[in-house]
């Protein structure tokens, strides 16, 4: 009788625990058979050499400097090592992938909500160079757009969040994903329902408002100049400001 | 979700893209208060002289605990100005390391009690122990359960004797315990030996003894010595009737004794007896008579009622039976395989013994089991190298899978078990964890109405309780984020659950002043008090801690405000934003906020106030509700709203000019 010896068993497991996202390296039909003869002849049963091989390392990730964040965002010091040490106790890698994302965003709406769709809006509307990482770099410069911008910068990343696609203009496609991502957070129970001709309604309604030269497409001026003449729209970009 | 504390500025930053979409302006974010520090402080708690030093905001992300409330305030030690605990450092580092990670780990060298005691003392569930470590956990406590089980009833063996004064009960535990008692131990060595005469006397029956008078061949010593045996038969069916009889009787459960296996064992094993007695001696069906006896020998199976060992061998065939099913199958297949090309091999040979291929599964048998009788061998050349590969293949397949039948038997009985462990405490876990969530979900529509109730009962003057003034920042924001939801996608939350007492949805009527207070808000700057237009919620019930009296009194409390609210006269407010706010955000039945009449603020403002109910917050991990609006006039430095405390006080409102509020502090 041969006995069997895998080698390793442990370290695979271990491994593979860090292999996060990366896809695996399929190996050639003559290497597996190749081992496969080698494993009946001698009948030791060889660690799969490539599963080895491609091994990911976790990411890993350090900001820049202090002084440098400093400098590119609007907050302080102090601010930014406690926004440092929150982020980093949530993602102890450096980086924020999409679904973390999503999941961490989740947790602040009610049960049966589907938070997804608008936190991959917003994910992709921070993550600037559609890495699927948000470093923190992103994040603090997102944050320092949204809680310390003039209005004038809040309303552009509104309109970098609204434009799906990157094109510089809104299509009704757009915002009426957009819409329905914002109903699709308050989840199923909700009084008055919501349903189809809500969206409609609302995604007429902002067009209405904001297409002036109705070509059906909202561009970055018609946007802007819109939000600024509503005061409303003013008001309410300064509610959710806080203080870190 | 306190313990997403550090994204829920992110969280709010980002909802800034509901803004365009919005039809109203939103509501304008609460205010901390003034005690809570810009800087967060680390704090110092030292464990029987280990000391941990943690940041403040750590320990209060779980306001349910004692390090995350202000319990822990009872352990202050003013002169060296560190919290003092008195209990084990080791298991306290876990549960420091909970408040830092997120995640409770239970550690396999602790005694399970004192890590239970502990999580106790520090008012935390060990349901939050991490998935890494419950299963272990749960082990580790049944089995403690289990012997502590055992312990107490092996004393309350010894003490219940005296309490069964009924003669049922008396003898079933009798019968099932025989060490009970003397007389039970009788009774169970008295059946055991009759079980052993009986099955001794049906084997020795067959023993020849002499000849047959005037016939060839030997006479068994049954049909020599025929009365003897029959009446030892008499004696041992008797007793077993009797015997079955005490048991059917004393059982507690009839049906269930009737369906027992044991109980089928003893009715096989008298019932030929009885045939017997009626059968006459008739040829027809003396046969049959015969056969009949064949079962006594099942008399010998009730030796497991005396004997452990047997029983915890059936328990093994029965739950090893689809091991045993698959070797005999592959058995099958492989005697099938080989019968038939022996056949085909020795079809030709003269006289042989292969005359069919069902004739060659016996020597397929005989060959695989390595037996080797030798009363059928293959002629042919072709049939001997069948031969020998059955003959190797046969130790192949019978002696392999025997061994590893009972390791698989070993593993999967306790795999097994441990599935099952896990099912079931994944059942009861996942619906504690949904019930928790779900009274999270719930307690976001409470707060509301803790709110306004706990306004009314300011209002009123009713007593309140001190402890709850401190506000958690998080949650107002939290709740803040959710209201400007609401606003943006004007839907409100409500939530699933019947109301309470069957009340209808209260509808949303105007206020009596209703006038769009939006026109008022044309002054610039002016933040609005929120959402008055929740007013179709639902009652909804906690689901853990709540109490009927606390829901009943949230209604009363309602009642009082909607009374409260009716008759405020409005007309005392000297600015009409102040009315009109009032007017807006008062419908019957409001939501979050309600607003209270300050004392004359010349800016003009009112603040409002709202404070959860005590009862409601037994249970959810909130402790604090809205405090939110601020007028136009609050200065960017934290700025104190009424304290509902001190009903008396207005709020200080300097007249600043900044339009923006801002949350000075996290």
């Amino acid at each position: 009788m041969y006995g069997m010896v895998s080698s390793h068993p442990e370290k695979h497991a271990h491994h593979r625990q860090h292999q996060g996202s990366a896809s695996k390296v399929t190996w050639s039909v003559y290497r597996r058979v190749l081992n496969y003869v080698k494993q009946a002849w001698t009948g030791v049963k060889f660690a799969l050499d490539s599963e080895l091989e491609d091994l990911e390392t976790p990411p890993r990730y350090r900001p820049d400097s202090l002084e440098s964040l400093c400098r590119a965002t609007r907050f302080t010091e102090a601010e930014l090592k406690r926004i440092y040490r929150g982020f980093k106790a949530e993602c102890p890698t450096g980086v924020v992938r999409e679904d973390t994302f999503k999941g961490i965003y989740s947790r602040f709406f009610p049960q049966g909500a589907n938070a997804s769709q608008y936190a991959h809006y917003v994910f992709n509307t921070l993550d600037q160079d559609h890495s699927g990482l948000l470093s923190f770099e992103d994040f603090v410069q997102g944050l320092s757009i949204l809680s310390r911008g003039s209005l004038d910068e809040k309303l552009r990343w509104t309109f970098s969040l609204y434009d799906i696609n990157g094109d510089g203009c809104i299509t009704r496609e757009e915002m009426t994903d957009i819409v329905t991502a914002i109903y699709e957070l308050m989840g199923k129970f909700t009084e008055p329902c919501v349903d189809e001709s809500t969206v409609r309604d609302k995604v007429d309604r902002i067009f209405q408002k904001m297409d002036q030269n109705r070509d059906g497409v909202v561009t970055l001026e018609e946007f802007l100049d819109c939000c600024t003449r509503d005061e409303d729209i003013s008001q309410s970009m300064a509610v959710f400001d806080s203080a870190f | 979700m306190a313990s997403v504390a550090a994204w829920l500025p992110f969280a709010r930053a980002a909802a800034i893209g509901w803004v365009p979409i919005a039809t109203h302006p939103l509501p304008p974010p609460p205010i901390p208060k003034d005690r809570r520090k810009a800087d967060d402080e680390k704090l110092l708690i030292n464990v029987s002289g280990r000391r941990f030093e943690t940041w403040r905001n750590t320990l209060e992300k779980y306001p349910d605990t004692l390090l995350g409330s202000n319990e822990r305030e009872f352990f202050y030690d003013e002169e060296c100005k560190e919290y003092f605990f008195d209990r084990d450092p080791d298991i306290f580092r876990h549960i420091l390391n909970y408040y830092r990670t997120g995640k409770l780990h239970y550690p396999k060298h602790e005694c399970l009690t004192s890590y239970d005691e502990e999580l106790a003392f520090f008012g935390i569930l060990p349901d939050v122990i991490g998935d890494c470590c419950y299963e272990d956990y749960r082990d580790r406590k049944r089995e403690n359960a289990e012997r502590l089980m055992d312990d107490k009833l092996s004393e309350n063996g010894d003490q219940n004797l005296q309490q069964l004064t009924n003669i049922r009960q008396k003898m079933w535990r009798a019968f099932e315990n025989p060490h009970t008692s003397t007389a039970a131990l009788v009774f169970y060595y008295v059946t055991g030996f009759f079980i052993a005469v009986s099955v001794m006397a049906n084997v020795v029956e067959t023993v020849p003894c002499g000849h047959r008078p005037g016939r060839a061949g030997t006479l068994p010593c049954g049909e020599r010595y025929k009365i003897v045996f029959f009446c030892l038969d008499t004696a041992c069916v008797m007793i077993f009737t009797a015997e079955y009889l005490l048991r059917l009787f004393a059982a507690p459960d009839r049906c269930k004794f009737v369906r027992s296996v044991m109980s089928i064992i003893d009715v096989v094993a008298i019932l030929p007896y009885y045939i017997g007695l009626g059968i006459t001696d008739n040829d027809d069906v003396s046969g049959a008579f015969v056969t009949l006896r064949v079962f006594r020998v099942f008399r010998i199976f009730k030796f497991s009622r005396h004997s452990q060992g047997l029983r915890i061998l059936g328990y093994t065939l029965k739950s090893c039976a689809s091991e045993l099913g698959f070797l005999v199958f592959s058995l099958a297949m492989a005697i099938i395989i080989f019968a038939t090309v022996m056949f085909y091999a020795e079809k030709n040979v003269d006289e042989t013994n292969f005359t069919s291929i069902p004739a060659a599964f016996w020597y397929t048998i005989v060959t695989m089991t390595t037996l080797g009788y030798g009363d059928m061998v293959p002629g042919t050349i072709a049939g001997k190298i069948v031969g020998g590969v059955c003959s190797l293949s046969g130790v192949l397949v019978i002696a392999l899978p025997v061994p590893v039948i009972v390791s698989n038997f070993s593993r999967i009985y306790h795999q097994n078990q441990r599935a099952d462990k896990r099912k079931a405490q994944r059942k009861a876990r996942l619906a504690r964890i949904r019930i928790a969530k779900a009274s999270s979900g719930a307690a976001f529509v409470s707060k509301k109405k803790a709110a306004e109730a706990r306004l009314a009962a300011q209002e009123s003057g009713l007593e309140m309780d001190d402890n709850y003034h401190q506000e958690d920042i998080f949650e107002l924001q939290h709740h803040h984020l959710l209201r400007c939801l609401e606003k943006t996608t004007d839907r409100e939350f409500v939530e699933m659950d019947v109301p309470y007492n069957g009340q209808p949805k209260r509808p949303g009527s105007p206020s009596p002043l209703a006038s769009p207070a939006h026109s008022a808000a044309s002054h610039p700057g002016l933040l609005h008090a929120c959402c008055g237009r929740c007013c179709g919620q639902r009652y909804q019930k906690h689901q853990r801690g709540a109490t009927p009296e606390s829901a009943v009194h949230e209604e009363e409390l309602n009642d009082i405000q909607v009374r409260m609210h009716s008759n405020r006269s409005p007309p005392s407010e000297p600015t009409p934003d102040r009315l009109s706010r009032a007017s807006l955000n008062q419908s019957n039945m409001t939501g979050g906020v309600a607003t209270t009449a300050t004392g004359g603020t010349g800016a003009g403002g009112a603040s409002l106030v709202s404070i959860s109910k005590p009862n409601s917050t037994t249970s959810s991990t909130m402790t604090a509700s809205v405090v939110v609006n601020l007028p136009a006039s609050y200065p960017g430095s934290e700025v104190e709203p009424a304290s509902p405390v001190s009903p008396g006080a207005s709020p200080s409102t300097s007249p600043d000019q900044q339009p923006e509020v801002r949350i000075s502090s996290l």
